[in-house]
């Protein structure tokens, strides 16, 4: 395997940042060379400085995007921490629709739904099952539009495809919702095509401008900005406001805290989690 | 997806052909080598998950070696031998060696499936456990600075608030002055 050494680690570690915001603490040089020499060695390189002049001279971008597919972490499960889904459920989807409900029976009720760092799919098709648990017949009264965006290509490949195989599915996922939503394809399952047309995955890196998403209704991100630093979380922050209408909700990871990092949102409570709007 | 690079070294070109048929059949990507020399130079310069070679080839590299030069590489590569009946011994000494399994002659291309599926779950796994591993990491590594910080700030708020209780518990002050020295102490609150 490759070894990198403490100036190609700097080297690498900004290149990183660079193209994806992820901070990677640079005492972890295994988590480097396990991720990246593969694809260094198959490109012929001796070097990680080699390596890193041939992924920035590209054009074609194909070896960012490797690297980026390499060290994102996609950590993920089905209904991940069961309190926000409670909580989406119980408190936010209710109160969404109140809100939204338009004055004549005849419209449809609006709302857009984001999942800022959707990894493999599995928080956002989570967030659809408990949308159509909640809602059961009377989904032709609404129209729910459910963004998922990642910055790796192949996140976003396989969330879009919906495929899960049996230990993706064993995480998190009762077998009663796992029978209803999901079709067994070979021995993985796949997403049924109802579930599948209520959400959307796209690409999209966080650092940068979030051009022609719109605003959304309830924004979710959980467990990404732990990732980033000080400075690009109170960016990424302060950007969500921007895309949240002023009644939305924003949910982020239960061991994360806005305090100190984005004074224009107001932590609420209901049950045992925590949910933000914005301040007005 | 999951689809795992196979590199398929044999040097009977029937035997190639068909193991590239099944093989792309099932939505593997195929590389073929026809000895061991071309295995290991494609192994070197190529990404390859799984290698399917045979185990006696002729000239000086064989199976063998192609095992020994693919775990040389440290790379994560899995060997599977493929081996006439009367050589299922050294398969299996092969695979003290570090092989990942071996398959008998005529192969057997159910059995094949099963062992490479068997080798993709694996790897999804390994994958998993090191975005796991990594994410728990960087959740307590964060998880701590929040709860500091969020110590740090209430023991501020705590002390201005006791602040407050001694200006406003001060008998000696009237009470516009109390409230005045007060409302100093909460505005630099940060």
């Amino acid at each position: 395997m490759l070894k990198i050494t403490p100036p190609e680690l700097k080297i690498i570690a900004q290149y990183i940042h660079d193209i994806s915001g992820i901070y990677l603490d640079q005492s972890k040089s295994y988590l480097f060379e396990t991720r990246l020499s593969a694809i260094a060695e198959e490109l012929g390189c001796t070097s990680y400085k080699e390596f890193y002049e041939m992924a920035r001279k590209q054009p074609s971008k194909v070896i960012e995007r490797q690297i980026i597919d390499a060290i994102s972490t996609n950590e993920t499960l089905f209904f991940r921490d069961t309190g926000p889904f409670e909580l989406l459920k119980h408190k936010i989807l209710p109160e969404m629709i109140d809100l939204r409900s338009p004055s004549s029976p005849r419209l449809k009720t609006n709302i857009k739904i984001w999942s800022a760092a959707s990894s493999t799919g599995q928080e956002l098709y989570s967030v659809a099952m408990t949308i159509k648990e909640l809602i059961g017949s009377q989904m032709d009264n609404f129209n729910f539009k459910l963004l998922g965006t990642d910055i790796s290509d192949g996140a976003v490949k396989q969330a879009s495809y919906g495929k899960y195989n049996k230990f993706e599915i064993e995480r998190g996922l009762p077998r009663q919702t796992l029978q209803k939503h999901f079709t067994l394809f070979g021995d993985s399952w796949k997403v049924k095509d109802e579930l599948r047309s209520m959400v959307n995955f796209r690409k999209l890196n966080l650092m940068l401008p979030f051009n022609g998403l719109g605003k959304f209704d309830i924004i979710l991100c959980r467990n990404v900005a732990i990732y980033f630093t000080l400075a690009d979380r109170k960016k990424l922050f302060n950007k969500l406001a921007d895309s949240l209408t002023d009644d939305g909700f924003l949910i982020i990871g239960s061991t994360e805290s806005l305090t100190g990092i984005c004074p224009r949102f107001v932590p609420k409570r209901h049950l045992r989690a925590i949910f933000y709007q914005k301040k007005n | 997806m999951n689809n795992l690079t196979i590199l398929v070294v044999d040097d009977d070109p029937v035997i190639r052909k068909l193991l590239e048929q099944r093989l792309l059949k099932e939505r593997y990507e195929v590389l073929l080598a026809e000895d061991g020399y071309i295995g290991n130079d494609m192994l070197s310069s190529n990404h390859v998950d799984v290698v399917l070679t045979d185990l006696m080839m002729p000239g000086d590299i064989g199976g063998i070696e192609v095992l020994d030069f693919a775990k040389s590489l440290e790379r994560n590569i899995e060997v599977i031998l493929i081996t006439a009946q009367s050589s299922v011994d050294t398969a299996v000494e092969a695979m003290k060696k570090g092989a990942a399994d071996y398959l008998e002659k005529p192969i057997n291309f159910t059995e094949l499936f099963l062992k490479l599926e068997k080798i993709a779950n694996m790897r999804s796994l390994l994958r998993s456990a090191e975005d796991l591993r990594q994410a728990m990491d960087v959740t307590e590594h964060t998880a701590a600075e929040t709860i500091q910080n969020l110590e740090v700030l209430a023991n501020s708020l705590q002390t201005q608030m006791d602040k407050v209780d001694t200006i406003l518990s001060n008998d000696e002050q009237s009470a516009d002055d109390k409230v005045a020295e007060a409302l100093v102490v909460i505005q630099n609150v940060e």
